[in-house]
């Protein structure tokens, strides 16, 4: 079976017989309907159980947020304590518009970057070049965010990086970009898109080998060049896989990528890119002050919540498309 | 009637015995948590064994039973482990102490340190004070205070003394710069001093010197006001920044990790490096060594410097020990945990953890004569250096002993206070403001004019509201 066959066999699911005689035929109630189905249900508790534990459970315990947590209980509820000595220092709000700005920068540069990919990599004709691009785009993928802020370390290190030699042999003088307050934030841009926009592609191009190959006989009759199939074809034909990314993109739009921020973060860029991510992990882990962390991140957690609302919404009016 | 006394007499016996079997065949179990200590690592296991034995003859039947904890991370990890209710009996932290001790989970140490007989006399004088500050900690070491090493041959080559004044130390940095001391046929291209991620390790030996006595100062009108806001600590930073925008000082300290920082002393693009404590000293020696084979050098210790303000070494944080051994207050063994901390101060327990084992990490001949072999460089202790064991043969290099010496003959206590909970965003928030202003003005980000910019936002970031605090405690 071939990918656009199984992509279109997955759309299609409802009207497979078996499944349509699952949904009509209820054999006995629930518990006969769970006897039958047991195999397909032991498949799903896994993933089941790891929801539960790790998405579900922490919302119950984020009641730590109003409490001071006590290593042997109970703790001891404390109202909103922690919001106010949260928000009474200014190093947050800094911490938080810095989460804006840099996710901000991501969801404007790093997003489209996947598709526009997607798109090149649909329009290379040779397999054997497609297969070797692909795999060189995909590989930073697996590299982790410690190797990669040791490379961009080293390539931009002033005194003997390939990017600080080349600026000199222009002229300029080096520049620890690193260090840089104006630069810090391009370069978690450009990171995240050295390593994310191979591996992200890949949604695209399925969504893209799943658009009907007539539609580009019809256009290739029609005279249609290149780039109008890419404008009245490709692009439409993958509308709903980018609303649908886009809406979960901006649910975990102040997620701003801890482990990369984390491991680029230096004394001097610290005020530019200290995420509340970062002020979580230093507040929480480092100190052992787990209901200022946890206050933080159920700040975080709220405001990501009425993001994914109001893009569910506005995608729904725009595009007739949303989440449910 | 003898039936019966045999059978009353065989019932007492038995009954006896049923108590003292199991008191002689079980012995306590603790246990242990502590960093890089490892089921794994057959040296750990093979330690642990020689304390249990050398508890055993000293009177105390004790088990150790490691607690696997990952290195990396450690002190996060130990956290939500005794978050989640699982308290091992004693406990080695690396921050995050305080929240326990405030709770009541750790043990106040006071008494059983009086009640021992060797944990008092291991003690450094500032494990004193902190333990009179807060009793939950033990970490019987010398103070963390480093200082500045270079290759000996390389002072030689430049024929200049050795450093004593600030001044002198530019020089020194920029004799170093200007001579082509790496032979690459290159001049310039080697830096006077390197260091990492920010600039605590320079203070160490500059602090002094520039007049920041503390972490908290008087001013002109005699309020207590913090030392990151002074005209003294002013100076200093702009003496760093001198050395950086001469390229004397590595501008690039801020993303250097530790193993950079001691590559680019090894490889001779840079000069100078401060060594953390006097056995870090001794591995750099041996690891520049290894880069150079075949060629004799030894590292040289540069004295502390004078300056404007003074001389000597940081004044060391006495506020509470920023890591150590603590016994959990919820242990059902406090007492076997106090023997075991101990028997670590005793000379026996101090022979296992400072010297390894016998045909391993050193030998001894007929006359008993201790000779270390090449595996105790690697050998490191797992709990104690105490104040008053004396290994039978040196174990430091004399410049790291110089170091030691140094260490010891300029101990002055800090006012740090330990700072009340409600202060967590306060001191989070000073803090990168700080580090941040100073690797901006250092590297050349920021000018020295900003100062008045830096110090409204130090304010701000929390600073005010903890002077009104400290103006509380200190006298």
């Amino acid at each position: 079976m071939t990918q656009t066959q199984a992509i279109a066999g997955s759309r299609a699911h409802g009207n497979v017989p078996g499944l349509a005689v699952s949904q009509g035929g209820n054999r006995g109630g629930p518990s006969g309907g769970f006897r039958h189905w047991w195999p397909f249900y032991a498949m799903m508790a896994p993933g089941l159980i790891f929801f539960l534990i790790w998405h579900y459970v922490p919302i119950w315990e984020a009641k730590m947020a109003f409490e001071q947590v006590r290593i042997i209980p109970p703790n001891i509820w404390v109202g909103l304590k922690n919001f106010q000595m949260l928000f009474s220092s200014p190093v947050f709000y800094q911490v938080v518009l810095n989460t804006l700005i840099i996710s901000g920068m991501k969801l404007l540069f790093v997003f489209p970057v996947p598709i526009v990919v997607a798109l090149l990599l649909n329009e290379v004709r040779s397999s054997g070049a497609r297969k070797w691009i692909q795999s060189a785009i995909y590989l930073p993928h697996f590299l982790s965010w410690v190797v990669i802020a040791g490379v961009f370390i080293a390539l931009l290190s002033p005194s003997d990086g390939v990017v600080g030699q080349i600026t000199q042999a222009l002229g300029f003088p080096p520049v620890n970009y690193m260090t840089n307050t104006g630069s810090i934030r391009w370069i978690l841009v450009l990171s995240e898109n050295w390593r994310s926009a191979g591996w992200d592609s890949l949604l695209y191009l399925a969504a893209i080998i799943a658009i009907d190959p007539a539609l580009y006989d019809a256009a290739d009759i029609d005279g249609a060049n290149r780039w109008q199939k890419i404008r009245y074809i490709t692009l439409p034909g993958i509308t709903p896989t980018i609303a649908t990314l886009f809406i979960l993109n901006m649910g975990m739009f102040l997620r701003a990528d801890l482990n990369q921020v984390i491991n680029f973060q230096n004394d001097v860029n610290s005020s530019t890119i200290d995420i509340i991510d970062t002020y979580v992990y230093r507040i929480g882990l480092n100190t052992g002050e787990y209901s200022l962390a946890t206050a933080a991140g159920l700040f975080k957690a709220v405001l990501g919540m009425g993001l994914v609302l109001i893009s569910h919404f506005v995608s729904k009016r725009l595009t007739g498309r949303g989440l449910w | 009637m003898l039936r019966r006394t045999l059978l009353m007499g065989a019932t007492a016996l038995s009954v006896s015995l049923a108590f003292m079997v199991p008191a002689m065949a079980d012995p306590v179990t603790l246990r242990l948590v502590s960093k890089d200590l490892l089921t794994s690592n057959p040296d750990d296991v093979k330690e642990m064994q020689a304390i249990e034995a050398g508890l055993k003859a000293a009177g105390s039947d004790i088990k150790i039973e490691i607690v696997d904890m990952p290195g990396a991370g450690y002190a996060d990890a130990l956290g939500v482990k005794l978050l989640s209710g699982d308290i091992p009996d004693v406990i080695y932290f690396q921050g995050g102490d305080k929240k326990m001790a405030d709770q009541g989970v750790l043990e106040d140490l006071t008494p059983w340190i009086d009640k021992e007989p060797n944990l008092k006399a291991a003690l450094w004088p500032h494990n004193v004070e902190r333990l009179k500050n807060y009793p939950y900690l033990l970490y019987i070491y010398p103070p963390r205070a480093p200082q500045p090493v270079m290759r000996k041959d390389w002072l030689d080559k430049l024929g200049l003394p050795l450093p004593q004044t600030v001044d002198d130390y530019e020089k020194l940095f920029k004799a170093i710069h200007d001579a082509d001391l790496d032979g690459d046929g290159k001049t310039g291209d080697t830096l006077g001093l390197t260091g990492y991620a920010n600039t605590s390790e320079l203070d160490s030996i500059f602090n002094q010197a520039f007049g920041v006595t503390g972490t908290w100062m008087k001013d002109a009108s005699g309020q207590w006001v913090n030392a990151r806001i002074t005209d003294q600590e002013k100076a200093k930073i702009a003496y760093y920044a001198k050395l950086a925008a001469e390229g004397l000082y590595d501008k690039e300290f801020v993303t250097n990790t530790y193993d950079v920082k001691e590559d680019k002393f090894y490889t001779g693009k840079a000069g100078v490096i401060f060594g953390s404590s006097p056995e870090v000293i001794d591995i750099y020696g041996g690891k520049m060594r290894q880069a150079h084979p075949g060629e004799d050098i030894s590292l040289v210790l540069l004295p502390l410097p004078k300056g404007p303000g003074g001389q000597g070494l940081q004044a060391v944080d006495v506020s509470k020990e920023a890591r150590g051994f603590a016994i959990a207050s919820t242990s059902q063994h406090k007492e076997e945990a106090a023997k075991l901390l101990d028997f670590m101060a005793s000379k026996a327990g101090q022979d296992i953890d400072r010297m390894g084992f016998e045909g391993e990490q050193y030998t001894k001949d007929a006359s008993g004569k201790v000779t270390f072999t090449d595996k105790i460089s690697t050998w490191y202790a797992r709990f104690f250096n105490a104040a008053n064991w004396t290994p039978p043969t040196p174990l430091l290099s004399p410049v790291a002993q110089q170091a030691l010496d140094t260490i010891k003959a300029n101990f002055t206590a800090d006012n740090a206070f330990v700072w009340p909970a409600d202060y967590a965003a306060d001191l989070d928030a000073t803090e990168k403001v700080y580090r941040s202003w100073v690797a901006k003005f250092v590297t050349g980000e920021a000018s020295l004019d900003q100062w008045p910019q830096f110090v409204d936002e130090f304010n701000a970031a929390g600073n005010t509201h903890m002077t009104d605090y400290a103006k509380t405690v200190l006298k």
